[in-house]
């Protein structure tokens, strides 16, 4: 328990260490950098939750290749000044307004009744088998079936939209 | 989680990154051996016992040459790029069962240091993250051709990436697991490169591709990009890159012998041994194959990564899976 105890403490720790890099380097490649940090500490927090399915995937999918590409676009862009999008106060008053709606959303969670009930009283025990990916796939093409085929089927559009967007350059 | 465990788990960990550090000299001995038989030369031979400790003084002057960044480098990025190399690297092989269970002191010990039971994910995840170390190596020395050779080279373990997992996700469907050491326990009879041997062809191709080992060394093409993405590099920090390929081959050597060629199973002798006997063969093939390929273009490596190998293996998965199913 003290162990787990203490990986969570580290992991949750770097998470926000590297998500306060994110916003506040100033070079695009470090804040991409210190983005990637933060995804393996998630992950490194959904081993200790049971999920090393899902971790593995977010290891593999986001740091190993999302990221990778993010670094590739920044590199060949090689942004040196960048041209904000929106004036100082604009962007201050998007960043109140965002602000105050996840704080909003985070005390509704908190405070609604389920919570309560269920994970503030006692720890639910974890099913057997929980995060392994048979579990997943199970409850992926039972439960939520449609959702994933829906979410397949919008990928592959996405795929085919950039091969066209790609190609209509040189024809 | 007791202290046993633990204690078990440390000593693991040293024996098996202990052995991989170690070996990479003696793998980058061989490799100068044959390289220098197949082209009738004879090698290193001057520094010890058939030239043995050759690496080791080469190793050792590396440790006392000095250790250059350049003066525009992004100091930061510079220095931690070879350090991703060699951690991935390292971190990879601990997932890599070496053996059976063996019987010490009344415990029943695991040969393999961590098992996680996606541990097949696990070493795709760590090799996908190797690729940062030599993506960010070019692009923080600033300078031409380390940049272009880190873009290469990324791009091109991006696109074999999707050939390799593909190819081993139709092991999968055959053995119903994602752990190493039960898919290598399965192969006591039968070795998974018999029914699977498109599928262990196209891991063997992409992972030459993904080690950035001749004939798709693209990324360190000396004769358009000096050395690639570590043309700034030098002394300990070259070495690193050079340990981290080597450890990358052992890793993706590992890989192909657990899920392909019957892990550590064979008759008389005990299972590390096999294991240690195929990873030496295939470490041979390695060099053979740089002894024997010319490089090929660019061009030709990402059409014959997309265009030939990812289709070759998607429709292995599919004729397998119907397989299976059937």
């Amino acid at each position: 328990m003290l162990i787990s105890a203490f990986l969570f403490a580290m992991f949750a720790g770097i998470a926000i260490g590297c998500s306060l890099g994110v916003i506040f380097h100033r070079n695009p490649v470090h804040c991409a950098l210190m983005l990637v940090g933060v995804l393996l500490s998630v992950s490194g927090l959904f081993i200790l939750l049971n999920a090393s399915f899902l971790a593995a995937l977010q290891v593999l999918v986001y740091a190993g290749a999302i990221m990778v590409l993010f670094l590739f676009v920044l590199m060949l862009l090689n942004l040196k000044g960048e041209n904000p999008l929106l004036t100082r106060g604009a962007a201050k008053g998007f960043g109140i307004l965002f602000a105050i709606v996840v704080f909003v959303e985070l005390l509704w969670t908190v405070l609604s009744p389920q919570v309560e009930a269920g994970s503030m009283g006692a720890v639910p025990t974890v099913p057997r088998g929980f995060g392994s990916p048979a579990a997943i796939g199970r409850v992926l093409y039972t439960v939520w079936l449609y959702p994933f085929e829906i979410t397949s089927i919008l990928l592959l559009i996405a795929v085919i939209g950039a091969v066209v967007l790609a190609k209509r350059k040189f024809g | 989680m007791d202290t046993a465990f633990l204690i078990e788990s440390v000593i693991k960990v040293h024996i098996v990154l202990g052995f991989v550090l170690l070996v990479v000299p003696f793998i980058v001995w061989m490799e100068r051996k044959v390289l220098g038989h197949m082209q009738d030369r004879i090698g290193p031979e001057r520094v010890g016992p058939f030239g043995l400790l050759q690496t080791i003084a080469d190793g050792i002057k590396l440790f006392m040459k000095e250790d250059l960044v350049p003066a525009q480098a992004d100091k930061a990025v510079f220095i931690l790029a070879p350090g991703i190399t060699v951690v991935t690297a390292l971190i990879a092989t601990t997932v890599i069962p070496w053996g059976d269970t063996v019987t010490l002191f009344g415990r029943t010990i695991p040969l393999h240091i961590a098992d996680v039971n996606v541990a097949l994910l696990f070493v795709l995840a760590t090799t996908s993250m190797g690729v940062y170390g030599v993506v960010l190596g070019g692009w923080a020395s600033n300078s031409k051709y380390p940049l272009l050779g880190g873009l290469r080279s990324s791009a091109q373990m991006i696109s074999y990436e999707l050939a390799q997992g593909i190819s081993l996700v139709s092991v999968v469907l055959l053995a119903g697991t994602l752990s190493l050491a039960q898919i290598a326990r399965q192969q006591a009879h039968m070795w998974y490169v018999v029914p699977q041997f498109f599928g262990f062809a196209i891991y063997v191709i992409s992972g030459i591709a993904e080690t950035n080992r001749a004939p798709f060394d693209l990324p360190e093409a000396e004769t358009e990009l000096v050395a690639g993405f570590h043309t700034e590099y030098s002394s300990m920090k070259w070495a690193f890159y050079f340990l981290g390929e080597y450890a990358n081959m052992m890793v993706v050597s590992g890989v192909a012998i657990t899920v392909f060629l019957g892990g550590w199973n064979g008759p008389v002798l005990p299972g590390p041994v096999w294991f240690l006997i195929k990873l030496t063969a295939f470490l041979f093939f390695f060099i053979w194959l740089r002894a024997t390929f010319p490089r090929l273009r660019y061009d030709q490596l990402m059409a014959f990564g997309w265009k030939v190998l990812l289709p070759a293996s998607i429709l292995n998965l599919v004729v397998t899976a119907i397989v299976v199913a059937l």
